[in-house]
């Protein structure tokens, strides 16, 4: 019995390794490409290192302030996104979740249906409604139109379902009203489901390109994808550059992410009050 | 329960209906800005010319502020863009250019939307195929009343014939470029036997030569091989396989099936299934670094190829050789290319019309040294559409020494036709015949399916008789 | 306060709660999307008079086989990336929840990595590995003494070589969404049903899927209309072909916007798609039914 488990402990060790490993290698090929000039990218044959290691491409980012700038704005500006993003949406699902109230099935299909809206069929005529609006060339544009997102809402609503109904019995018994049910019960057992779709949206915020492109002219608020987008054009794709760019644009998000995995793997304890 | 249910969906149907009014409320009604954009091109013109003339008058100090947006290129030309547009800025005290380079891949996004809200810059790069489309909905003027005649008298003629809509100039060309030009490797002709200063001329020649060049991991050929690719890259040789394209020239039916086309479709179908060509493409047609990396013996690509060679691989160099595409019955002066290239042209909602006029003619129409400086930079990859310029340039000795330059100017320009100004849709339904040939599909099949599918969509999007041309 | 049959109405506290979600969908999804339906019964002309075409555009696109062709693609490409991630991550889930603790943090950490990549990176990277001349996976099929394969350009493959790297950049949040769930179910419950004598298999399918059910309804629907969406992978790395074979549907609209003069047609076969994806995700809801999920 012992020599099996000993034996299954190994193969998921095994395959955890394998699985990790596969994830990470694209990662470190672009980080690695970044030190590559623009033609040992895609040369042949493949060669996973470079020949000879060049520290230009990281170096002249790192330099030029253009992209520090468009880092650090986008970075607030996805924290913001976040944030606005939980609360926005968490309260909703606590609603759905929950709640009893008036025209409730109405409700929530006007909200799901938004969730199948194809970006394209909406492209032009939500630019046409921020412009009217006046939000072009703002933070505003950038964080308002996605920040309600019914996908969330809705994965959000679907851990909060699972939460057992005893837990406020007893404090509606008590006498509190929902408010403080939602603020003092779901809150803050809610940061497993948050981490993940704060990080989420997070990263929705960070990687969206063709919305700030469209939106934002004015360079002093350039989002980092609308950046790294100088690298690209038909004919001469800067790869070295691209790649480099591409990983230093990622430290953050995976720092982000480091800090916030310990927030799930505490979940575990959290699922013990069960 | 069941009336319930229908409540709600009443309920749901009439917010959704309270909503549409307030959308439609904000936007005007009809479907968009009509209201704004109902004068048409020439009321708009008015319009625009008085607040003009009205605000140069008071702009002592105030500049007029001309936004411009350029489509990203290679790192030079934006360069090239941002150099001059400075320089215009400091030798012009009423006019300001405001110049935002935007990335290729959202271009077409941001400009519709900017179109849509009423927002588009004054001036904007555009190609030539879009120009008469464009001046047909009015999204772009004409520019005969604020640009000089000599600025377009200037031009060679059958350019002065893309940039022209009924009788008019929509755009200043910047440059020209043919699509299609054949870069050989003469090192590796010589060690199969072949005279490296002989390149093939005849498509049988080219699969013959290919054969023999397909060795050691090196692919005879390579061109386009998917049907976004051959949509464009192929006009040439559809010209110089039939004498057309594959529609007839008032729109009214297509013209897809005959013996040109036939061999046109069995050429790309041998050179791809006789493994002369990859099966799978190394890189876009637009993009000959297999061939600067040494993967291929010979590469069809357009006249900018030559600047990624000169730039990336200089140690080629010496090995490469330039010639006209072969044709299909090797008559050199049957046209292999179509000229592509890159105009300015002003927003039909401009509200400064005439000093966005002057900063195209003074950039592109203007001192020749201008233009020239940005050939130089393009490694004479890139063709002058101004006599002017091409006078001057051959002043210049690196200019006139350059063989190639000579090489594509005089055996391939002269022959080249313009680009096809008809719906993408249908240069699409072509390629894609091409391809099909090319996986295996029976030539005359795929050639009927075009020629249906073709006919099909003249019908639905009423095209018979509306070439602006 | 009506606490009877324990349903109590609590519409003000609700209507406030929903008010911020309810504006921000009305002004930036809801009202966009009404004034689309609008002009999608025009050509709809920036620059000169709107011209009303009554229902011309839709029967354009209806009668459009390309178009008829791309709702199939991206249907067949939800089936194939659908499953397997959610099979892939089901099983990774169980993987990491076996693991010691200090490895699972770096398995984790690691397989949520492609989540963090963008879609064009990641079809640069995979359009290297399918590269056929050097690409990493003709470069194992010859180790292993086979014919290399034009991944990317043959009918037979080219869809399915897009699904790997969508799978590959979704299974990783996937597997932590499950994780996620997975540890929401208390250890007792398999505990008690090990007393029982439940095999492994047997646990999985009456504990552990009937109370994932949430979890596994949620991702059956993001996933679905995800997949069938799917449209910068197939844009960078095959551009539709071959042949079409790989033109989802949004990747036909998108063509149609970038390249037709007026936007009339693609704004009507974004629409249509809206009515499949609206369908879909119905099917799922009833079919995993549950008035809990759709009713709350």
């Amino acid at each position: 019995m012992r020599l099996k488990e000993q034996f299954v402990k190994i193969v998921l060790y095994a395959v955890g390794l394998l699985i990790a490993c596969i994830a990470l290698f694209p990662l470190l090929w672009m980080a690695i490409a970044g030190f590559k000039g623009k033609t040992e990218v895609l040369a042949t044959p493949f060669k996973f290192l470079p020949e000879r290691w060049l520290f230009e491409n990281y170096i002249s980012i790192l330099q030029d302030q253009m992209f520090i700038r468009s880092m650090l704005i986008t970075f607030g500006g996805a924290l913001l996104f976040a944030v606005l993003s939980l609360a926005i949406n968490s309260s909703a699902a606590y609603v759905f979740a929950r709640l009893e109230f008036r025209f409730k099935r109405v409700l929530w299909v006007y909200v799901i249906l938004t969730m199948f809206v194809p970006g394209m069929a909406i492209l032009l005529t939500s630019f046409i409604v921020v412009t009217k609006l006046g939000m072009l060339d703002t933070m505003a544009v950038l964080v308002l139109p996605g920040v309600a997102s019914a996908g969330h809402m809705f994965f959000i609503r679907q851990f909060y379902l699972n939460i057992p109904m005893a837990l406020e019995e007893a404090a509606l018994i008590d006498g509190a009203g929902r408010f403080k049910i939602f603020s003092h019960i779901f809150l803050p057992m809610s940061y497993p489901v948050f981490v993940i779709v704060g990080i989420g949206s997070f990263l929705g915020y960070w990687n969206s390109f063709v919305w700030p492109t469209m939106t934002i002219t004015n360079v002093n608020l350039f989002q980092i994808m609308q950046y790294l987008a100088t690298f690209r054009s038909e004919r001469a794709t800067e790869l070295g550059l691209l790649m480099a760019g591409s990983t230093l644009a990622a430290v953050p998000t995976v720092v982000l992410f480091l800090i916030f995995q310990k927030y799930i793997i505490r979940g575990i304890k959290i699922s013990g009050l069960k | 329960m069941k009336q319930r249910r229908t409540k709600r969906r009443v309920l749901l149907w009439t917010m959704l209906l309270a909503v549409s009014m307030l959308a439609s409320a904000c936007g005007g009604g009809s479907g968009g800005n009509s209201a704004t954009g109902s004068n048409g091109e020439n009321g708009g013109n008015n319009k625009a010319q008085e607040e003009q003339s009205t605000g140069g008058n008071t702009a002592a100090g105030e500049k007029v502020k001309v936004e411009f947006w350029a489509q990203k290129f290679e790192d030079s030309t934006d360069a090239w863009f941002k150099k001059w547009t400075d320089e215009f800025n400091k030798t012009h005290d009423d006019i300001e250019v405001k110049l935002t380079i935007v990335p290729g891949d959202a271009w077409a996004q941001k400009l519709k939307a900017a179109q849509a809200a009423g927002k588009a810059p004054d001036v904007l790069t555009m190609n030539y195929s879009n120009l008469a489309p464009s001046a047909k909905q009015g999204q772009i003027l004409a520019l005969n009343e604020y640009m000089d005649q000599s600025l377009f008298d200037d031009l060679y003629d059958n350019v002065k014939g893309f940039v022209t809509v009924e009788g008019k100039y929509y755009a200043y060309p910047k440059l020209v470029e043919p699509s299609t030009v054949l870069y050989y490797r003469k090192d590796l002709f010589e060690a199969a036997g072949l005279d490296p200063n002989k390149p093939p001329v005849t498509w049988a020649e080219m699969i013959e030569y290919g054969k023999k060049l397909t060795k050691n991991g090196i692919y005879g050929v390579s061109t386009a091989q998917t049907a976004g690719d051959l949509g464009w890259s192929s006009w040439g040789l559809q010209f110089n396989s039939a004498g057309h394209l594959p529609i007839t020239n008032d729109w009214s039916k297509a013209d897809v099936v005959n013996d040109g086309y036939k061999e046109l479709l069995n050429f790309y179908k041998t050179l791809y299934q006789e493994g002369i060509m990859p099966k799978q493409q190394l890189a876009a047609y637009a993009d000959a670094t297999p061939f600067g990396q040494g993967k291929t013996a010979m590469q069809v690509s357009g006249s900018w190829s030559i600047g990624l060679f000169r730039n990336d691989y200089k140690d080629m160099l010496d090995k490469i050789g330039v010639a006209p595409m072969p044709s299909i019955d090797g008559d050199q002066t049957k046209t292999t290319a179509t000229l592509g290239g890159w105009t300015l042209v002003v927003d039909g909602k401009s509200k400064h019309p005439k000093e966005a006029a002057e900063y195209i003619g003074w950039l592109l129409g203007g001192d020749p040294n201008i233009m020239i400086e940005f050939f130089k930079t393009s490694q004479f990859s890139k063709f002058s559409p101004r006599k002017s310029v091409d006078e001057a340039m051959n002043q210049d000795p690196d200019a006139k020494n350059d063989e190639w330059r000579k090489l594509i100017s005089e055996k391939i320009i002269p022959y080249s036709e313009a680009e096809p100004v008809y719906p993408w849709d249908i240069s699409m339904f072509f390629a894609t015949a091409i391809e099909k040939a090319m996986k295996g599909e029976g030539v005359d099949k795929a050639l009927t399916a075009a020629e249906k599918e073709i006919n099909n969509f003249i019908e639905k999007q009423q095209l018979a008789g509306t070439n602006p041309k | 306060m009506n606490m009877r049959n324990n349903i109590r109405y609590d519409n003000k506290i609700a209507y406030i709660m929903l008010l911020p979600i309810l504006i921000l969908l009305t002004v930036f999804v809801i009202i966009p999307f009404v004034y689309a339906v609008n002009v999608s019964f025009y050509d709809w002309s920036f620059y000169q008079d709107s011209v009303y075409v009554g229902l011309r555009n839709f029967s354009n696109v209806l009668t459009d086989p390309l178009f008829t062709k791309s709702i199939l693609i991206g249907l067949r490409f939800a089936f194939m990336v659908v499953p397997a991630q959610l099979l892939l991550a089901f099983l990774f889930a169980h993987v990491i929840k076996g693991l010691g603790k200090r490895l699972s943090g770096f398995v984790k950490t690691s397989i949520y990595i492609p989540t963090i990549i963008s879609g064009i990176i990641a079809s640069i990277v995979f359009a290297f590995i399918y590269d056929y001349n050097a690409g990493l996976a003709n470069y194992f099929l010859e180790l292993i003494g086979m014919e290399k394969v034009a991944w990317l350009a043959d009918v037979r493959t080219a869809l399915g070589s897009i699904a790997v790297p969508v799978v590959w950049l979704g299974f990783g949040i996937t597997a932590l969404i499950m994780l996620a769930g997975l540890l929401d179910i208390p250890e007792s419950y398999y505990e008690a049903a090990e007393l029982e004598g439940a095999g492994v298999f047997a646990r999985m399918i009456r504990i552990t899927l009937p109370l994932m059910k949430n979890v596994i309804l949620y991702l059956l629907v993001i996933g679905f209309t995800g997949a069938i969406q799917q449209f910068e992978l197939p844009l960078v790395m095959t551009g539709g072909g071959p042949i079409d074979e790989t033109l989802t549907p949004n990747l036909y609209i998108f063509n149609h916007f970038k390249n037709d003069v007026l936007v009339g047609h693609s704004i009507a076969s974004a629409l249509l798609l809206f009515l499949v994806l609206g369908t879909i995700s119905a099917i799922i809801f009833k079919v995993l039914n549950s008035d809990k999920a759709v009713d709350g």
